[in-house]
């Protein structure tokens, strides 16, 4: 960070505890428990609840005062228990807090303890440690899946012909589109966490405790089988990587990808598709392609007048930059509250053709982006609500994506990626630059021609942008 | 509703059934039925959380930071810890403030100092001084609250001294909140840290002289949705002048010299009783319990006030006021009571909120079938009388009770303990009565409820409204249930005082009167009887 070394003033990111609580929600028939003070699965609850809309249930061992002196072990012990008896789950992750961490409760012994007093056999308990200093939810949620993958997938030593997909964060109607683009190919997959109906459950009339769908422990545990992995998650550190471990551990081949927004990363995500299957890419794609090609050449002269603050997840922030260099929106300013080395780097590689010199900040705050979102004149802000202060006092509007989204409804059916997704994403942006400029011509034609040279808003674009300091 | 009055104790023998042994003894406690000629009611509460069965509480921190202290206006919250906690309680409860001229408004904001991995290991009091420095360079704040997550108070950074030297070199309020999240056995404790804290730091360090006639301090009011906009516009009205507000739209700046008042008001009894009772020994200002949410609960508070402050030209004001306002509101109040009648409601909110909402919902033809605190004490079901009564437990022990004495110079006695002992007899003076008293025979009071108690009690009661927060809102939907947030009221509000119950009754309308509950029973289940052979095939 630049300006402000030790205070950090709104966050730009969350904790890992979160990041690791929306992935073990993709895993079927699982509940989640939270091994530390009770405040932390409410808070978390409270958040995923507003974006999802969704009933979001996780457990807590709460420990209290005399746990940290004596140790959290019982607490655990019988929050597994009662969990157990109420929810009856298949799988149970257990996640660590700051408390937990910091009194160092050794979460894999206990369990490992537990389970053989209580005989549980059928029961896949998964640890993850997940301390709230230990990175942002960014981590959490690709630590979390590299932890299932190394506590459940096997090789039975027969190769399957399936394909491991990787999710990166994204709504569940995203997934569901992954999956409708990977039924094109008639491929065979494994998607993991399958957020898809967990997390946007339809009515009946029968509601169950722990949502249905999800993917299931028998296939997480044929992973190591799999012909192929697919990753998406380009910034994500090799230690992170679940595509990396399965390739070192089961020598399957792994495809690390960037989020499928955009032209350039959706090409990238089918061409593999059509690599792997030996398929050729279905007419149904292509026109779609050819859409979103054709969207792009009628809405360019309004993109090029965007000048975007692009914030959030890192995965997330370079899938949006890219579907916005590609349209002529200058990603002027690129930021995450993820402390992540290789986020400056990919992301200057991404703009390096872009006419103006881009701002790159990995550790920030909404303090620093929004001084920058007002020193560089920007126009259109595309990340999560958060953001949404900026846009209430300084009247920069604010398309939101990612996590959270908790002042607008829809962030469960949210579907921006593949090419139609993109398509409908990139009219949002476009529309977003078009209303600003009908709501404001009539005053800049005003201004322009009848107002006072005075009175003439003299500030205007600096010539020489600033390369972001880190 | 379902007609279940002789089978509650079935109901609720269901509902424990689940547990396993020892937990099912321990919930068995904090659930109760009320029956008048009973008597006294006992309940647990205010006891430690069964691990492991999805509680709706929060920690200490959260009522430290995020209730008690988070409305104050003009304060810089710095959180010292890792990002979560400070993330989490940004902007997130509602509470909406309006800077006073000229003043500041942090409310938008929160500070942290992002503790990492190193911090942990070596101590963060280095970083937490230079963000206090960094903050006062910045936002020039007058005051700076340092709030404590769960790592500061294991590695042993000492927040207290830092505070101090900040205080001393800045020349501004440092305070800080010992609040680890561990403390206590739910955000409860946090609120008794913070009333602590303001007491023996803030109050009474200034002294003003006041030149109203009616000085009060609002209490256990967070300007949910603007709820105290609404009260402050009907206390300025009679003619009240509101000193400081703990703490919904207040100020720090104001409760330094709040002693000078000569009446708080309690709303949250709760959160804030702590403080109210300091206050009387302390400074000699008695506390009256009020409730500004429903039009009855209103217009008793604001007789009472009047009454207390015992002049005949205050009293007539406040029947003014009182007949104004309730002309604008009395018909279409009435025409909602008759639209909702025989309807019933789930409430499980708070400290207090799950008793003040129920004669709310009275008023309008709604009768609360189940209703319980998240985090209430059993003074707040039972009333205060039971307080010598309750057992102290390890954890109470942990949250240091703060001693006060009476302040020989700015004690001065309000009214007489005559006069008191009169008023007492009319007016919840430095009384609250509790919630149990209030509710009907047969209803269900239900502590510390669980997801699982939830759905229980849903399907066995099948009430057409479920109170609660976000957390369980869409539990309820997904059982067909209505609900409606009574922690942030859903992005509505405010819901105080006389407007206020006729905006809480549209909302109510506009919720269960929508369309969209029509079409939850799909139409082939409708059509059974279409089901048959044809031709002799099924």
């Amino acid at each position: 960070m630049s300006n402000l070394k030790r205070l950090n003033v709104n966050p730009c990111k969350m904790c890992m505890p979160i990041g690791a609580a929306i992935a073990f929600k993709g895993i079927e028939e699982s509940m989640l428990l939270m091994h530390g003070s009770q405040g932390c699965s409410t808070y978390m609850r409270r958040h995923m609840s507003t974006h999802y809309e969704e009933p979001i249930d996780i457990a807590s061992s709460s420990i209290d005062e005399e746990g940290t002196v004596y140790g959290g072990e019982e607490n655990l012990r019988q929050g597994l228990k009662n969990l157990i008896k109420l929810y009856s789950p298949k799988v149970i992750g257990v996640v660590t807090t700051c408390l937990a961490e910091t009194i160092g409760e050794d979460i894999n012994r206990i369990v490992v303890d537990f389970k053989k007093k209580n005989d549980v056999k059928d029961i896949s308990i998964i640890t993850v440690s997940t301390p709230g200093y230990g990175g942002s939810q960014f981590e959490g949620y690709y630590l979390t899946l590299r932890k299932i993958i190394e506590q459940l997938a096997e090789s039975s030593g027969y190769k399957s012909s399936k394909v491991n997909v990787i999710a990166a964060s994204l709504s569940p109607a995203e997934i569901r589109e992954i999956k409708k683009i990977l039924d094109l190919f008639d491929l065979e997959y494994t998607m993991l966490p399958d957020i898809s109906r967990t997390l946007a459950v339809p009515f009946t009339e029968d509601y169950s405790k722990i949502p249905p769908g999800g993917t299931t422990v028998s296939e997480i545990k044929k992973m190591g089988d799999a012909d192929f992995t697919i990753e998406f998650g380009d910034l994500v550190d090799s230690s992170l990587s679940t595509a990396v471990y399965l390739k070192n551990e089961f020598e399957i081949p792994a495809y690390r990808l960037p989020i499928p927004i955009g032209l350039k990363n959706t090409d990238k995500f089918i061409n593999i598709l059509a690599e792997i299957s030996g398929k050729k890419i279905p007419q149904s794609l292509k026109e779609e392609r050819g859409r979103l090609i054709d969207t792009m050449i009628d809405s360019h002269k309004y993109n090029g007048e965007g000048r975007a603050a692009i914030f959030g997840d890192p995965e997330m922030i370079y899938a949006v930059s890219s579907i916005c260099q590609e349209n002529g929106i200058d990603p002027v300013i690129m930021a995450t509250g993820t402390d992540l080395d290789i986020f400056e780097k990919k992301l200057k590689e991404l703009t390096a053709e872009t006419r103006v010199n881009n701002l790159i900040f990995s550790d920030t705050d909404f303090e620093e982006i929004r001084n920058y979102v007002n020193e560089y004149d920007i126009n259109i802000m595309i990340g999560n609500s958060d953001g949404a202060f900026i846009e209430e006092k300084d009247g920069v509007p604010l398309i939101r994506v990612g996590f959270p989204i908790h002042d607008r409804v829809g962030a469960s059916r949210q579907q921006n990626i593949g090419y139609q997704g993109s398509n409908n994403f990139l009219d949002q942006i476009t529309n977003q630059l078009l209303a600003l400029k009908h709501n404001n011509y009539r005053k800049d034609l005003y201004k322009e021609y009848y107002q006072s040279n005075n009175d003439k808003k003299t500030s205007q674009k600096p010539e020489e942008l600033k390369v972001g300091e880190k | 509703m379902k007609n279940n009055n002789a089978g509650i104790e079935d109901v609720l023998d269901e509902v424990l059934q689940s547990y396993p042994a020892k937990s099912m003894k321990n919930r068995k406690e904090h659930i109760l039925v009320k029956e008048k000629k009973k008597g006294k009611h006992k309940i647990k509460a205010n006891t430690r959380t069964i691990p492991g069965i999805i509680t709706n509480r929060g920690c200490a921190y959260a009522g430290c930071r995020g209730v008690v202290l988070g409305p104050l206006k003009d304060v810089v919250q710095l959180v010292h810890g890792p990002i979560g906690c400070s993330y989490y309680a940004w902007g997130m409860r509602r509470h909406q403030g309006m800077a006073a001229e000229g003043g500041k408004n942090f409310i938008n904001y929160t500070f942290s100092t992002d503790m990492q991995d190193s911090d942990v290991v070596f101590g963060g009091e280095r970083k937490l001084k230079e963000a206090i420095k960094e903050a006062v360079e910045i936002f020039n704040p007058s005051t700076i609250m340092i709030t404590a997550t769960c790592p500061v108070g294991l590695i042993g950074d000492d927040i207290n001294s830092i505070a101090r030297q900040a205080e001393e070199e800045y020349g501004i309020k440092v305070m800080a909140f010992n609040c680890e999240g561990y403390k206590g056995v739910s955000q409860s404790a946090g609120h008794h840290i913070a009333n602590n804290n303001i007491m023996s730091d803030l109050v009474g360090i200034e002294d003003k002289e006041l030149e109203h006639k009616y000085p009060i301090n609002l209490m256990g009011e967070y300007n949910i949705g603007g709820d105290a906009f609404e009260i402050e516009r009907i206390l300025d009205k009679i003619g009240y002048d509101i000193v400081a507000s703990f703490s919904g739209n207040g100020t720090a700046d104001q409760i330094k010299y709040s002693h000078e008042a000569d009446l708080n008001l309690v709303q949250c009894h709760r959160s804030i009783n702590y403080i109210a009772e300091m206050f009387e020994e302390k400074y000699g200002i008695p506390w009256l319990k009020v409730n500004f949410l429903g039009v009855d609960a209103t217009i008793k508070s604001l007789r009472n006030m009047a009454e207390y402050f015992d002049d005949p030209e205050l009293k007539e004001r406040t029947e003014k006021v009182i007949a104004e306002e309730l002309a604008q509101i009395d018909g279409p109040l009435n025409r909602y009571k008759e639209l909702f009648e025989g309807k019933t409601a789930f409430l499980f909110v708070g400290g207090s909120r799950a008793h003040h909402y129920q004669n709310v919902f009275k008023r309008i033809g709604i009768e609360t079938v189940v209703a319980g605190y998240e985090f209430g004490h059993r003074d707040d079901y039972e009333g205060r009388e039971v307080i010598p009564d309750i057992e102290m437990t390890a954890d109470d022990r942990n949250i240091p009770e703060l001693e006060v004495t009476k302040d020989d110079k700015k004690y001065k006695m309000r009214i007489s303990e005559t006069k008191k002992k009169e008023l007492q007899q009319k007016m919840p003076l430095d009384y609250y009565e509790g919630m149990i008293k209030e509710m009907e025979d047969g209803s269900i009071v239900i502590d510390d409820l669980n997801h699982h108690e939830h759905i229980k009690l849903t399907e066995a009661l099948e009430p057409d409204i479920f109170c609660s927060g976000i957390k369980d809102k869409y539990t309820s939907h997904k059982m067909g249930i209505f609900s409606k947030q009574l922690h942030s009221y859903d992005y509505s509000g405010p819901y105080a005082g006389f407007k206020g119950h006729l905006q809480f009754a549209e909302d109510i309308a506009a919720g269960i009167l929508n369309p969209s509950w029509s079409y939850i029973n799909p139409p082939w289940k409708d059509n059974v009887e279409l089901k048959g052979t044809i031709g002799g095939v099924k």
